[in-house]
Formats: structure tokens, sequence, C-alpha cells
């Protein structure tokens, strides 16, 4: 047992123990805590596999911009009603087992297509050296087309909010 | 961590000496403002306890920690206590990547019957190749800490003030992110000590063919990016919820703000955080724009000559070597804490539309066309 490898389940449990809260827990305020959690653990994770901008660019997107996002909407609004309709009735129910039979799926899939994982050896990373540089130079050539058209869909995506907010009255409408 | 028992153990000694030397700057830090206040606006301040009021510190520390401990009604027990405690995680963390002084080197030498092997240990409390992806990813943490603990008050002052508070932080995160990237660009490395070293020597650079040097200048990142070091500055305040961008406290409107419910040891936590992110940001500032731990005017190799020409060992001139930087750093780090001090005692506080807009439509624009400007720079420089 190394350093490496009991570090590896210190942060596998508690990421995977923070994503259980996420959705073993009632009360939302909670639930994006927890996530934010789960999202830190996994950056964490990224640093034990040797990817140090990934894992800071996780943290830096998910953990500290999207969840804040999340936490900030969950704490203006008074969810007592959602929070009926989700956990009691028939749809919600529905959903809940479709869910349920989509995560076994794949986990059944997951457990079925890696029977031959011992084959596979723990590859060390390919990449000498500034490992930034490569991901960037792989970003800017070998992948351009669907890097600027994420971009792009993104920038449709932020127009849309900003349409949508406006027509539907609140504090930004047209006047 | 390091090869054997002795550098493991120094390595963990310097993580606790940099939280260490943190927390404890804020006392002085808060002497210091107070101080200074008063100085600024023609009043006395503390000076009655200790020489020039200097024991006020310890008076302080000892009314924080003997106060009543009480928990609002409605408040959310594991939120309320454990919104000051991750208040400390993001500045402590940020600190301690920053390079403080040139590396120590120690020679080889004997101690309890055996031989300790040469080793090198930098001033800082860890290297990080990444360093400044680490830093702003660390630092965009601390809003948690606010919406927990305007959340775990069952106050809606609280609220108010935290949600004003997390909402300024994301918006200037991105001026701040972006005005970095005119310097990420111009050194190509996210490493903060590379930064800091290729700011050595003095001013020269060559720009299409022509070569153009300024020796009497040193070869700080101001010169380069003065656009991007003065948004980032800005932006620093916004980050650290000081004035003029302290919305979050605004008394007139909200009390306190977020920390309304806190008293005691659970408020000075909050204020060693907000200290800790002024002296993130001076540090980030000294090392991108002032030229880190160099001094001007001499190269490290200069001083190494002339430390080893007055000191009995190798490890001695080392020391001292280090020690001489770490002044020199801690000058330029201690013009920014006292540049922060003086803003907020001289400036008004913003309205938040104000503050909306100098973050969306002023410093967000700038800082984009200062990345175009030096990525234009850069390829010209380069071709």
């Amino acid at each position: 047992v190394t350093a490496d490898s009991i570090l590896f389940w210190i942060l596998a449990l508690v990421t995977l123990a923070s994503a259980l809260t996420v959705i073993l827990v009632a009360n939302p305020i909670y639930s994006a805590l927890s996530l934010v959690m789960t999202m830190v653990g996994i950056s964490a994770l990224f640093v034990t596999l040797g990817a140090y901008f990934i894992a800071g660019v996780q943290l830096i997107v998910y953990a500290g911009a999207v969840m804040v996002l999340f936490v900030m909407v969950l704490m203006l609004f008074d969810l007592r009603h959602e929070l009926q309709a989700f956990t009691h009735g028939k749809f919600s129910g529905a959903v809940k087992i479709g869910a349920v039979g989509m995560l076994a799926g794949l986990i059944v899939g997951a457990i079925l297509m890696s029977s031959g994982g011992d084959s596979v050896a723990m590859a060390t990373p390919v990449v000498e050296g500034d490992q930034t540089k490569v991901l960037g130079k792989i970003l800017f050539s070998q992948y351009l087309f669907g890097f600027e058209a994420l971009g792009v869909l993104l920038l449709v995506i932020a127009v849309g909010a900003v349409a949508l907010s406006r027509s539907k009255g609140g504090t930004h409408a047209k006047r | 961590m390091g090869q054997d028992v002795f550098e493991i153990a120094i390595n963990s000694v310097k993580l606790i000496v940099v939280f260490l030397f943190m927390v404890q700057a804020v006392p002085v830090l808060v002497w210091l403002e107070r101080r200074g206040s008063a100085f600024i606006q023609n009043r006395f301040g503390p000076n009655r306890v200790g020489p020039l009021g200097l024991m006020q510190l310890l008076a302080d520390a000892v009314k924080f920690l003997f106060k009543e401990e009480f928990i609002p009604q409605k408040g959310v027990r594991l939120l309320y206590y454990g919104a000051p405690v991750v208040a400390l995680i993001p500045a402590t963390l940020a600190f301690a990547a920053m390079p403080l002084s040139v590396p120590l080197q120690v020679e080889a030498f004997e101690m309890m019957g055996r031989s300790w092997g040469p080793y090198t240990f930098l001033i800082q409390g860890y290297e990080i190749g990444v360093g400044i992806v680490f830093v702003l990813g660390v630092s965009s943490m601390a809003a948690y800490s606010i919406l927990m603990a305007g959340w775990g008050s069952g106050n809606k002052y609280s609220l108010l003030g935290a949600l004003r508070a997390s909402a300024q932080t994301i918006s200037y995160e991105l001026a701040l992110g972006l005005s970095i990237v005119g310097v990420i660009l111009m050194y190509g490395t996210f490493n903060l000590t590379e930064i800091v070293l290729a700011q050595s020597g003095s001013l020269s650079f060559s720009l299409m063919g022509n070569s153009i040097a300024l020796g009497f200048l040193p070869n700080w990142g101001i010169f380069y990016q003065p656009l991007g070091a003065l948004i980032f500055f800005a932006a620093t305040f916004a980050e650290s919820n000081r004035l003029p961008f302290d919305l979050a406290e605004g008394e007139a409107e909200l009390v306190a703000g977020f920390h309304v419910e806190y008293g005691g040891f659970k408020m000075l936590l909050f204020f060693i955080g907000e200290y800790g992110h002024m002296m993130v940001a001076s540090a980030l500032m000294v090392i991108f724009f002032f030229g880190g731990y160099q001094i001007p005017g001499i190269t490290v190799a200069e001083v190494q000559a002339w430390a080893t020409s007055i000191a009995p060992t190798a490890t001695k001139a080392s020391a001292l070597v280090s020690l001489l930087y770490f002044a020199s750093f801690f000058v330029k780090f201690a013009v920014f804490l006292w540049i922060f001090i003086q803003v907020r005692w001289t400036l008004p506080r913003f309205r938040y539309d104000q503050l909306m807009d100098l973050g969306w439509k002023t410093m967000l624009p700038w800082a984009l066309g200062n990345t175009i400007l030096t990525a234009f720079m850069v390829y010209l420089a380069h071709s």
C-alpha cells in the first residue's frame, strides 16, 4: 500500500460520499453544497492523476462559478412547493423509477464492457513536459472545429437566456 | 514532500510557518489600519494600551476569545459554524503557493551520527506547476463561506449581504482572470516562480527587429502590462470585499452584511479571511507586475557572490541571500497592503448598479482589449 493509493481511496470515498449526499438529502441547499464538495473531490482526483490544469479549471469553472450561481439561486427561492411536488405524486415516482432503471443499466453496461479491464495496463501519460501547452496545441489544431463550435453554442445559449429573461417580465423586461 | 525525514519535516514545518505568517500579520494589519485611518481622518486611534497602542492587538484577541458564544435561533447550526472555518481555507491555500524568496541551499552536514544530503528548500509553502490556475481556483471558493454565513445566520440582512457579496465576487472574477491572461501570454507560463525569474535584469525587449533597452528601469511586468495591472488591482479590491467595493457590508442598508450575526472569534476568522485575501492580492500584484522578490539593479548571482564573501559557510551565505530577497519581497508586499488601507479610508462606496456597470461594462471590455493587444504584440515580437 503506497501513499498514493491511500490518498486515492480517501479522495474517492469523500467524492462518492458527497455525491451520494447530493441525492439523499432533502434540503436543496445542502444538496448544492454537497455537489460543490463533489466537484472539489473530482478536482483533487485529477491532481493525483497529474492533470493539474484540468484540476484547476474544474475548480474555477464548476466549483467556483457554476455552483455558486446554483447556491445563490436556491437561496433566493422558497422551494417548499417544488419539494412537495417532487417528493410526492405518481408522476415524479415514475420519473424516479425510470432514472433508477437507467442508472442500473449504465452500471451493468459498464461492468460488462470492462470485463477485460485487466489486460489494459496502467498507461503512463504520453505527454512530456508542459501538459498545458500540449493540451492547448491539440485543442487549437486537431479539435479546432469542435472547440469553436462549442464556443458558438455557448454564445447562442447566453443570447437565448438574455432574450428569455427580457420577454417574460421581471426586472429586466422590455419597457 | 521530500526524500528523507529531515526534508519532510522541514517542508511540513514550512507549511505551518507560512500559515502562521499570514495569520500573525492580521493583528499588525488591523493595528496599522486603525492607526492609519485615524491618521488619515485626523484622529488619534488606539494609543492607550502599550507603546503606540500596539498592545491593543493583544487586548482585542483576549476580548474576541472571551465573548459570549451564541447562535441565532433560526440559524442553521452546521452552516453557521462552518462558514468562518471555510473563510480561512481559500486565502491560506493561495498564499502558501506564493514564491517569497530565492530557494535556500543547504549543504551536506552531519547530525545524529549520519550525514544528511544537500537540500534545496523553496521559500514558499509548496510549488505548483500551474500556480496561477491554482490560485484562481482556490480563491473562487471564497464565495461559499460568504453564502454559508448568509444562509446559516437565518437573518434576511445577512442573506442579502451574502447574495450581494457573492454576485460581486463572481462578476469581478471574470475581469480578474482576463487581466492575468496578458501576463500569461507574455511569459508563456502558469508557474509563479518562472514569472518572477522572467522579470530579472533591466528593461529590454525586441520588437519587429529593433531591440529596445532601457537600462535604468527594472524588467518588471508593469511596464509591459500597465492596463492589466490596473484592472487586476481594481478587481482584487472587489474580490476581497474592501472599500470602494464593500457593498456586502453597506452598514447604512444592511447593518453589517453577511456577518451581522457573528461575534467573538467567529467574526475574527472572517476578518482573517478578508485580510488573507488582501495579502494574496498584494503578493500576486508583486509577483505579476513588480518583479516578485527581485531587487532592481542587482542580480541574484551578484548578491550570492557578496554573501559568500562575508559568510563563513555556503549554507549561511544562502540563508543570507534568501533573507535579503525575502526582505525585498516584503517591502513591495507591504506597499500594496498600505495602498489597500489608504484606499479604504479615502474613497466612498459605489452604488450597486455602478459597481456592476464598472465590472461588466468597463473592466471586462478593457481586459478583453488588453488580451487581444497583448496577443498581437507577442505575435509581432516572436515573428
